[in-house]
């Protein structure tokens, strides 16, 4: 039972992509541990940064928009990247839940 | 992905259609997956694989490759009879859930666009209501109207044709005439039982807000269940 709550986030990023915006889509391919979000969802990002949609639970979401921005800025079509467990005493990004996950990120060209 | 492709999803999701969009993660290649439709040159060599997902309706990457399948499958129909005050809330719920929702009511005052722009109504009595309506075990319906002459005959519909979940507005005594009626019309006691009703899970609200909000999260709650 997968999808039948959907979010909606290609629609969005359709929306996006017409107002001319540049979109990169996030994806949640795989999940280790206690991860916040499950495989498949979402979150897009333009070129300003500007986000809708989560691939953890507020965890990661900075770091992705970076590496979204960049990949556009490089004008890479995709990229593949992990998260895993932070350390609480660092200034790093990671999961405080513990888990690890891996997002697939895609410019729509 | 091509911004064609993502127009062909979209489009694919809005025909309600059931696909899975295939990514290859080291290529960055992706096409759509549907049943009996040949796939991309490029993912022939996974169609098995590709298929046992898509059956399983799993999202995931293929053990051992770079493959990344993501299943779609049809949104869940809810019909709601009664365009009442807590159906006007149910629809707002209901619409961020994604559920396809339906209202019937053959009463016209209630079931008029303004109360429920941009969504399907059926001004008609619930028999010919649903001559319109493909229904199946994947469809739920509420009854909000506590009257008999329009929650029975839908209520028989549901139990006839097995919908997965059935819900009915009324107090504990409304409830209890409504499963003798339904006992009357030749129901078994099972199926009779299977209608959630006094309908929601107990959060103590009262206002139509809250008893909406109840009700649907008796539905996702069972609707996970299944």
């Amino acid at each position: 039972m997968k999808n039948s709550f959907d979010e909606k986030i290609l629609e969005e990023a359709k929306d996006w992509i017409t107002a001319n915006q540049k979109v990169v889509i996030a994806t949640v391919i795989q999940t280790w541990g206690s991860s916040p979000r499950q495989v498949g969802s979402r979150m897009i990002v333009n070129e300003k940064g500007d986000f809708s949609g989560s691939v953890s639970g507020g965890c990661v979401e900075s770091a992705v928009v970076r590496e979204c921005i960049g990949i556009i800025k490089e004008k890479k079509p995709f990229k593949k990247i992990e998260f895993k467990v932070s350390n609480e005493s660092a200034w790093e990004v990671g999961l405080a839940c513990g888990g690890e996950i891996a997002v697939y990120l895609e410019q729509i060209n | 992905m091509k911004k064609q492709l993502l127009n062909q999803i979209i489009k694919k999701k809005e025909n309600k259609d059931e696909f899975a969009i295939i990514t290859n993660i080291t290529s960055g290649e992706s096409c759509i997956f549907e049943k009996n439709k040949p796939i991309d040159k490029n993912f022939e060599k996974y169609l098995d694989q590709i298929k046992n997902y898509f059956e399983k309706k799993k999202n995931g990457i293929i053990e051992n490759t770079d493959i990344f399948v993501e299943t779609y499958i049809r949104p869940i129909k809810i019909i709601i009879v009664g365009a009442v005050h807590i159906a006007q809330y149910l629809v707002d719920y209901a619409k961020s859930l994604n559920f396809e929702i339906s209202i019937i009511d053959p009463r016209g005052y209630f079931a008029s666009e303004q109360r429920f722009p941009d969504l399907k109504i059926i001004n008609k009595w619930p028999e010919e209501a649903f001559k319109e309506i493909e229904t199946n075990s994947n469809t739920a319906l509420i009854a909000l109207t506590h009257d008999p002459k329009i929650d029975d005959p839908a209520l028989q519909h549901a139990l006839k044709n097995k919908f997965y979940y059935i819900g009915a507005l009324g107090s504990k005594k409304t409830h209890e005439s409504r499963c003798q009626r339904l006992k009357d019309a030749g129901f078994s006691e099972t199926e009779i039982n299977s209608i959630h009703g006094p309908v929601g899970i107990k959060l103590g609200g009262r206002s139509a807000p809250e008893i909406a909000l109840s009700i649907i999260a008796q539905l996702v709650a069972e609707t996970h269940k299944r």
